[in-house]
């Protein structure tokens, strides 16, 4: 098998996603924000948001994602909201609802908001409120018949793991009840706090084995109404997935300091030294930061990836979970069975002794 | 979805303003054929056949059910998938 050229990066990501900041009124078990979080200090301003939303249009990025923590914690999101728009950027905002009037969210709509993204956390609200540390279930219940008098996108996400993946079909049924145009289900990917509690939530193989056909029934119940889209959990598969679409190919995350991230746990990997918004522009950044080289193409790969045909599909899998699992971040993805440590998932995913929460800060 | 019924782009759907895209929640499609000739023409107020009817003005000698035939099939496609409501 032939090396590519393994510098050359794709003219622009697709997608930028924005953090607008890490704070959050939510306290997720699974949050994927780094552990070390940004303090409301060290954020990026108003203008300089501006500055890289247009930087981002300019270089060809069409999608602009707004998220946190949360995001409405932003006094100017709408100014924000106007900025992605004005620049030339389809806006989607991630958010738990805490703090969304009727008003407000009117104001996000009228300076271009397209799509909006609400998770649940359970079906029951004691369970939902425990998983989110805090009692936001009601407030996102009432939430969607406001959103619904909207022209703007509404996405649904049930996140799943082994509290609630018995009661699956049941929580379909109450996000098919609140009627959002797409949903996903997402099985919770091990980083950042996740991994803390990955004993806590990691299901068991009879789970999600019996999980998958409910899906699959859903998918097909739902044609034509609601769009689903489910997430499988990479820890069961054979193969990895193709984390972020491959490495600097697809995306860039701006974290709420500035720093330019390919992917939202990149910094676990300790050897990685990431650029700033402050300091560079967005294009430089694509093409020259060493964050995004690191593992674009295939130099960085094993002997056995380059000799594999499903590189050019999974891009060597995940950077984070090979650093996580191995300790070494250039090893093949351990969900992957060619993998020398792939026998390790095999032990992760036995149901572990319940063990204590531990809530994002 | 028929000649009477008439479509429109769903919320948060539309047509990248130089790009042969749409924006959709989540992705792109890249538009082929004329695809774009037809959402274009969608504004909640015409119905398909007023729809095939101003296609036909652009592509004089087009045979009208052929034409009927590929727009209903492209706007029922994108129905599947929530982009289009009648």
């Amino acid at each position: 098998m032939t090396q590519t050229n393994t510098t050359l990066a794709p003219s622009s990501p697709l997608s930028l996603i924005a953090e607008l900041t890490h704070r959050c009124p939510l306290h997720c078990l699974y949050c994927s924000n780094p552990i070390e979080m940004q303090k409301a200090e060290s954020e990026l301003s108003t203008e300089d948001w501006r500055r890289v939303f247009q930087q981002a249009a300019q270089m060809g990025v069409l999608h602009l994602h707004l998220t946190g923590g949360e995001p409405l914690a932003r006094r100017d999101l709408p100014e924000l909201i106007r900025a992605g728009r004005e620049a030339g950027l389809y806006v989607n905002m991630i958010t738990s609802g805490v703090g969304l009037t009727e008003d407000r969210l009117a104001m996000l709509v009228e300076v271009g908001l397209e799509h909006l993204q609400l998770s649940f956390q359970d079906l029951d609200e004691v369970s939902a409120n425990h998983i989110a540390g805090t009692r936001a279930h009601a407030i996102k219940l009432a939430l969607v018949p406001v959103l619904k008098r909207f022209p703007l996108a509404f996405t649904i996400n049930l996140v799943v793991h082994r509290m609630n993946l018995d009661r699956l079909e049941e929580f379909i049924a109450l996000a098919e009840l609140l009627n959002p145009d797409r949903l996903e289900i997402a099985h919770v990917q091990y980083y950042g706090w996740a991994l803390k509690n990955r004993s806590l939530l990691m299901p068991t193989e009879e789970q999600v084995q019996r999980s998958l056909p409910i899906v699959e029934a859903a998918k097909e119940r739902l044609k034509g109404k609601i769009h689903l889209e489910a997430v499988f959990p990479d820890y069961f598969g054979s193969f990895p997935k193709a984390c972020v679409g491959g490495w600097g190919r697809q995306m860039m995350l701006i974290d709420p300091a500035g720093q330019a991230l390919p992917c939202h746990s990149a910094a676990v990997i300790p050897e990685l030294q990431f650029d700033n918004v402050r300091e560079h522009d967005l294009a430089w950044i694509w093409q020259s930061s060493s964050a995004f080289q690191r593992f674009r193409g295939d130099a960085w790969m094993s002997d056995t990836c380059l000799a594999c045909p499903r590189k050019e599909r999974d891009f060597g899998g995940c950077r984070c979970q090979a650093f996580m699992l191995t300790g070494d971040p250039d090893a093949i993805d351990p969900v992957c069975s060619y993998s020398p440590h792939h026998g390790l998932l095999k032990n992760l995913r036995v149901s572990q002794p319940e063990t204590l929460p531990i809530w994002r800060g | 979805m028929d000649l009477n019924s008439t479509p429109r782009l769903a919320p948060g759907c539309r047509l990248h303003p130089t790009e042969n895209v749409l924006l959709i929640p989540e992705g792109t499609l890249n538009l082929t054929g004329p695809t774009r000739e037809i959402l274009t023409r969608l504004d909640g107020s015409k119905n398909v056949t007023e729809v095939v009817t101003e296609l036909l003005q652009e592509y004089a000698g087009a045979d009208v059910i052929k034409v009927q035939g590929d727009v209903l099939s492209v706007l029922n496609r994108l129905a599947q998938r929530g982009i289009v409501r009648a």
